[in-house]
């Protein structure tokens, strides 16, 4: 019966969490000392366009109507919390008035989801893997060696390492492209091939910023474990240290792993800021950067739902499954 | 210092030398390393300016010094109080469970699951520019903490069902001095481990949020430095001993604290080995 | 054994509900990329078919075009974010700049800026007055022009632009629109007939481009007529310019204009010749080091707005860019607005005339023009920006009488000797190439501007109340004087280079200044509420000699309280003499001769109160690779400036010619 206390307390959770998450996303904006009719007519006279000033009073009250902006902000809330429970529609974006937000979020996910998801997983493998190595055989020089690598590119800024790549790669040596340019279209192998020849670049400079962390917290990890009792128990036992690493190390050290991977799905949102920007990748990061910069309220609180139901739905699902993994610990 | 390895020494001089260069070099400093305009512009480096001039006239040098010290303050503070609270809040949740656990867990994952760098940048345009170091460095330790809460109140939920706790709980001891005395010390090298790391998440977030405009670009900090040089097209422009110095000493930096990290481990064992 | 069993297969089923959401992600694109894709197919396929024939193995665009044959121009406003939106009186969704006003829409009345006179578009004639009233008026539109899709393009279509924008409330132009024009006619296929809903003088500028662009842009009458224009997509645009749309990335970051094959149908074919690029690619290159990097790789023939920096890097590393000009300062600065910095004069202590003064002279100009822009900067005393036109018009012949203004005890601020310092400093930092004359050394740094004098400023300082405690002032309240400056944030970075330097200049003097950097959002709407002290914003535009529409704004009827939205006047400054000034010339037509008279006089008004403080004209370096393309205008050719973001592109394009490599 434990279980299913467990999983009513942890859905419970999850619903709390996810409802305190957007509840904070909504208000934040609201505080901002900006509105994104004023951020429109500031673009649009930033352009140089004339524009009478009579012209700006009338622009603004047609645009505080199509925006939905009118009523307190509570009554805008209550709003907004029924839309998103019972439709799960964000309405109209603002800064690209009048594309629904619900249609932006659609085009970019996938492609975040896709370059992120991925290399994501591949930094984690890889991290772990050489982290395990530097733990466990830390005196080996090719542990070392690998461990100095990961070290050293680690603390390097992400936009500088990003920038550094670009020149490399696409500059000094132009094996990749510039810019992304798809080419093709829907599930033909042109465009499949393009999309991996267009993302490799990306891809790459996530993987080599994200393995140095797996690295050094599993390489904390694995040390660790290494001087147990059971484990020195079983070097007196005679198995070999190969044995020991996958079968004592291993799995104990890979339990925290897991859940930190689980919440890395969070700072893939993050991440997909810079990498997208600078690499010109059509996502949810470039979405976020906008709404942010012309205060569009509505592309602002979709994406970051959007990312917050991500990542609470990945750590319940992780909790879910750790008694699995850890046969120590129950459903409580 | 007898034993003292290798990689405890080498860490322990590089580090050194950066607190040297971050609080006393600046205390020598000849004018107000931030101002413009002080010496010809994009000198190359020579005796009189070792790391050379940026585009906007300031010595490399004074500047980098001044750098550090910010930078190192806001790493320092961010990483020691998110550690803090994040490894009470996370231990006292895992070992404790029942009430408080949920209500930890739920506030953790709370924060976990906004992402911190939009709402960074949401902040950044709420405060207006009275966003001093000290205000950024607050706000980092709010995004910071539940980290360590949550991958320790695992560690905590996992070490618990062990026999030596369930000793030190029959035998009745207070559930802090548990946490203390019995689990603290198998989550000590995590926790080191994560302190190293939120140094450099902390200056990293603070060098990107630099980049977009939210920390105060005018008071110098190893990001606002990468922020200017990167404004000025240091890299492209192959100036690399504006753009490099910083990066270099964030990077060397925390190889320091790394080399510090992982000496002391192998200096540790050694010892109780003994 | 088990437990490791069940590990694996824990890891495995995370395995498997990782790569099925990424499995979603590639299956995701889909459906949008095939909409996109079949929105263009139209003109796709002929381009395709013709790339493959024409191309003959030279070097291939990533959009499949012969490189030789196509000009690839930079975006300037990023990427758009719904590729099939043309519908360009919807608010907010469609990209502008990536060539749809430059190739493809067209204007009435367009703007040739090294004249400063309004040219036609696609009308024939200006508007003609039909009586004294000035509410009614005809003009003709061009005849023997088509739509791309080979429509013939009439009279009927303006008269169909402008019933849809007056009946359709969506539309955020509605409001203005309705507040300017009762109706307009079609009399015949090539004339109409225009009533106002009251006296105008300059419907032509309203209607028509000045800078940038228009938002009466006209309307194929046999497409809209069908469809509601309040969501009406116009996935598949057509216009009367030269180019049509050929290819669109569904990302939204590039896309392909290619010649019409009836291009002699389109304005510019009948107004000015045959466009020299068969294909022109606009695409989005993503932040400036890359957008440099895809220029000295040739993968980029114009580059719109970057540092002087980034140009250093160029011009080094690209033997074949080029800037506006040959030498030094390369960057044109004919740009139609000037910065400098702005005060809320509803705010202490900035209410105060003497202390804006005082700040004016706390400011080392030639310092604040190294470290804005090494120099490369035109000087601008008066309230109008120092272009070639304005310059002769204004700056120059209200010479005599900027030397000769005084402040109120009899000082003279004005200091003619900027230029020549400012090139003595750039000899010294070791710049080559400037001009020696005296006339050109004037015509390139500017007239002059205020004298650096930190110990006036202290007079006139200490004169209202402030003292100074050490190095630091104190406001006449005794508490220390702190001061922000907003700036935007890493975008127009003239301005925010500016709001550094002069930061950095006004600290010096001992104020406690620091920069608060922007988003647009907030930058914007901390101006007009009136939410800023010093600001790095640009009230002070101009082009054509006729002023008055760039003004108007500062009419004291628009002033609002702090914490309103200001609809002009954002620097909530009352002066009724410009206000007086400004309601005699909206009732004088633009080539009368009092209308300088009385801009003049306004501007002398400004420098005696100075709500802005105008500092330098806007350097633009839009430099170009002239590696595949040639002919471009440059200042020893200048037929026009080079505004490729403007809608005035498409007269640009019959000069250009491949150099066959």
């Amino acid at each position: 019966m434990g279980f299913y206390k467990f999983l009513l307390t942890r859905l419970l959770t999850f619903i709390l969490v996810v409802f305190i998450g957007i509840t904070t996303v909504f208000f934040v904006p609201r505080f901002m000392p900006s509105d994104p009719v004023e951020a429109m007519i500031g673009k649009m006279t930033a352009n140089q366009a004339f524009m009478e000033p009579e012209a700006i009073v009338t622009l603004r009250e047609t645009l505080n109507e199509s925006f939905g902006l009118e009523g307190s902000v509570l009554q805008q809330y209550f709003g907004f919390v029924k839309r998103v429970i019972l439709t799960q529609d964000f309405g109209p974006s603002l800064a690209s008035y009048p594309i629904p937000v619900n249609e932006l979020i659609a085009r970019a996910l996938p492609w975040t989801m896709g370059l992120l998801l991925i290399s994501t997983l591949i930094a984690w493998l890889i991290g772990n893997v050489v982290g395990l190595l530097a733990g466990f055989r830390k005196d080996k020089a090719y542990s070392k060696a690998l461990e100095g690598v990961s070290i050293v590119i680690y603390p390097i800024p992400y936009y500088i390492l990003s920038l550094i790549l670009i020149m490399l790669l696409s500059y000094i040596f132009p094996i990749f492209p510039l810019t992304a340019t798809f080419q093709g279209e829907g599930f033909t192998w042109e465009h499949i091939r393009s999309i991996v020849y267009n993302s490799i670049l990306p891809a790459l400079s996530m993987i080599l910023v994200g393995t140095g962390w797996w690295v050094i917290s599993m390489k904390t990890l694995s040390s660790g474990i290494a001087e147990e009792d059971y484990v020195q128990f079983a070097r007196l036992k005679g198995l070999s240290e190969r044995k020991i690493m996958t079968k004592y190390v291993l799995p104990n050290a890979a339990l925290p792993q897991v859940t930190m991977l689980a919440l890395q799905v969070g700072s893939i949102f993050n991440g997909a800021l810079i990498t997208e920007i600078l690499f010109g990748y059509p996502g949810i990061g470039t979405l976020i950067y906008q709404g942010i910069l012309q205060a569009d309220y509505n592309l602002i609180m979709g994406t970051i739902t959007i990312s917050i139901v991500a990542v609470a739905g990945a750590t319940f699902i992780v909790d879910f499954l750790y008694p699995f993994f850890d046969p120590r610990v129950r459903y409580k | 210092m007898k034993h003292w390895n290798f990689r405890l020494r080498l860490g322990v001089v590089i580090l050194a030398a950066f607190i040297v260069l971050g609080f006393v070099v600046p205390l020598f400093s000849p004018v107000n390393p931030i101002e413009w305009g002080t010496y010809l512009k994009n000198l190359k480096p020579s005796g009189e300016h070792p790391f050379g001039t940026t585009n906007l006239g300031q010595d490399t040098f004074w500047l980098l010094a001044k750098s550090v010290q910010n930078s190192f303050l806001i790493g320092i503070l961010v990483a020691f109080f998110a550690t803090l609270i994040g490894a009470l809040l996370g231990l006292w949740a895992g070992f404790k469970g029942g009430f408080a656990d949920r209500l930890i867990t739920v506030l953790t994952d709370s924060f976990i699951v906004i992402p911190t760098l939009p709402i960074l940048i949401l902040l950044g345009s709420l405060m207006q520019g009275k966003a001093s170091l000290l205000m950024i460095a607050a706000v980092l330790i709010i995004f910071n903490w539940p980290w360590p809460a949550r991958q320790l109140r695992s560690m905590a939920l996992s070490l618990s069902e062990r026999d030596f706790i369930s000793t030190a709980l029959f035998s009745g001891q207070s559930t802090l001095k548990i946490i203390v005395k019995e689990i603290f010390p198998f989550v000590a090298g995590w926790s080191v481990a994560n302190f190293i790391n939120t140094i450099l998440v902390a200056i990293g977030a603070e060098s990107g949020l630099a980049v977009i405009g939210m920390s105060s670009n005018e008071q110098a900090t190893l990001g606002t430095m990468i922020y200017w040089a990167n404004q000025h097209q240091a890299m492209l422009a192959g100036r690399w001993w504006w753009i490099g110095s910083p990066v270099a000493a964030i990077a060397l930096i925390f190889i320091a604290l790394f080399l510090v990290m992982t000496g002391y481990q192998q200096y540790s064992a050694l010892r109780r080995g003994k | 054994m088990s437990k490791m069993k069940r590990l694996t297969t824990g890891l495995l089923l995370m395995a498997v509900l990782l790569s099925a959401c990424t499995g979603g992600g590639n299956n995701g694109p889909e459906p949008t990329g095939g909409a996109g894709g079949g929105g263009a197919d139209g003109g796709n396929e002929p381009a395709g078919t013709e790339a493959a024939g024409g191309g003959g193995g030279g070097k291939m665009t990533d959009v499949g075009t012969p490189r030789s044959e196509t000009l690839i121009v930079d975006i300037l406003g990023g990427r758009s974010p719904d590729p099939e939106r043309f519908n360009p009186y919807v608010p907010g969704a469609v990209a502008m700049d990536a060539g749809v006003h430059q190739l493809m829409f067209s204007n009435l009345w367009e703007i040739d800026t090294q004249k400063g006179t309004q040219i036609p578009d696609l009308a024939a004639t200006f508007p003609e007055p039909l009586d004294d009233t000035n509410t009614k008026f005809r003009f003709k539109v061009q005849e023997g022009l088509a739509w791309s899709d080979g429509t013939p393009f009439t009279a009927h279509d303006v008269e169909f632009t402008s019933k849809m924008i007056s009946e359709t409330k969506e539309l955020g132009w509605n409001g203005y629109y309705t507040s300017l024009v009762k109706s307009m006619k079609a009399i015949d296929d090539y004339t109409i007939e225009v009533e106002t809903v009251n006296p105008e003088t300059r419907l032509s500028q309203k209607l028509g481009v000045v800078i940038w662009g228009n938002n009466f842009r006209v309307m194929p009458k046999h497409i809209w007529e069908n469809e509601d224009p309040a969501t009406f997509k116009f996935p598949d645009p057509i216009g009367v310019g030269p180019y049509k749309l050929s290819k669109r990335d569904p990302q939204g970051n590039w896309f392909l204009w290619e010649k019409r094959e009836d291009w002699q149908k389109s304005d510019i074919g009948k107004l000015v010749g045959e466009p020299g690029p068969k294909y022109i690619l606009f695409k989005y290159f993503g932040p400036e080091e890359k957008r440099i990097i895809g220029m000295i790789q040739h993968d980029m023939d114009i580059l719109q707005d970057i540092t002087p920096e980034s140009w250093d890097v160029l011009k080094q590393k690209n033997e074949y860019a080029r800037a506006w000009y040959q030498e030094f300062p390369y960057a044109t600065m004919d740009d139609p607005c000037e910065r400098g910095m702005s005060f809320n004069t509803a705010k202490e202590p900035y209410d105060n005339p003497d202390v804006r003064w005082a700040l004016a002279l706390m400011t080392d100009i030639k310092n604040v023009s190294m470290a804005t822009f090494g120099g490369m900067l035109r000087v601008s005393p008066i309230q109008l920006p120092p272009i070639q036109v304005l310059q002769e018009t204004y700056h120059k012949p209200m010479l005599d009488w900027l030397k000769d203004f005084q402040l109120e005890d009899g000082y003279k601020p004005f200091d003619e000797t900027y230029a020549e310092g400012i090139v003595d400093m750039l000899k010294q930092q070791g710049i080559e190439g400037l001009p020696t004359d005296p006339q050109a050394i004037a015509d390139t740094f500017g007239v002059g501007w205020w004298k650096y004098d930190p110990d006036k400023a202290a007079q006139l300082l200490e004169k209202n109340g402030f003292k100074k405690d050490g190095d630091k002032w104190l406001l006449p309240s005794g508490e220390p004087w702190t001061m922000t400056i907003n700036a935007p944030a890493n975008f127009e970075v003239q301005s925010m280079r500016l709001a550094f330097a002069v930061a950095d200049s006004w600290r010096k003097g001992g104020i406690d200044v620091n920069v608060q950097q922007m988003e647009g959002a907030s930058f914007w709407d901390s101006e007009s509420t009136g939410a800023f002290e010093i600001g790095s914003y640009w009230p002070a535009c101009g082009l054509l000699p006729d002023t008055t529409a760039n003004m108007t704004g500062w009419h004291k009827q628009y002033i609002v309280p702090i914490g309103e939205q200001a609809p002009g006047n954002r620097n909530r400054w009352a002066n009724d003499r410009v206000s007086e000034l400004l309601d005699e010339l909206d009732g004088l037509k633009p080539d009368d001769p009092k209308v300088v008279r009385n801009i003049t006089e306004i501007n002398q008004e400004f420098v005696k109160g100075i709500p802005f403080l105008p500092m330098f004209g806007t350097s633009k370096f839009v430099p170009v690779d002239t590696y595949y393309w040639e002919g471009y205008q440059t200042s020893e050719d200048a037929f026009e400036g080079p505004w490729w973001w403007w809608s005035q592109f498409k007269f640009y394009t019959p000069h250009l010619k491949p150099t066959g490599r």
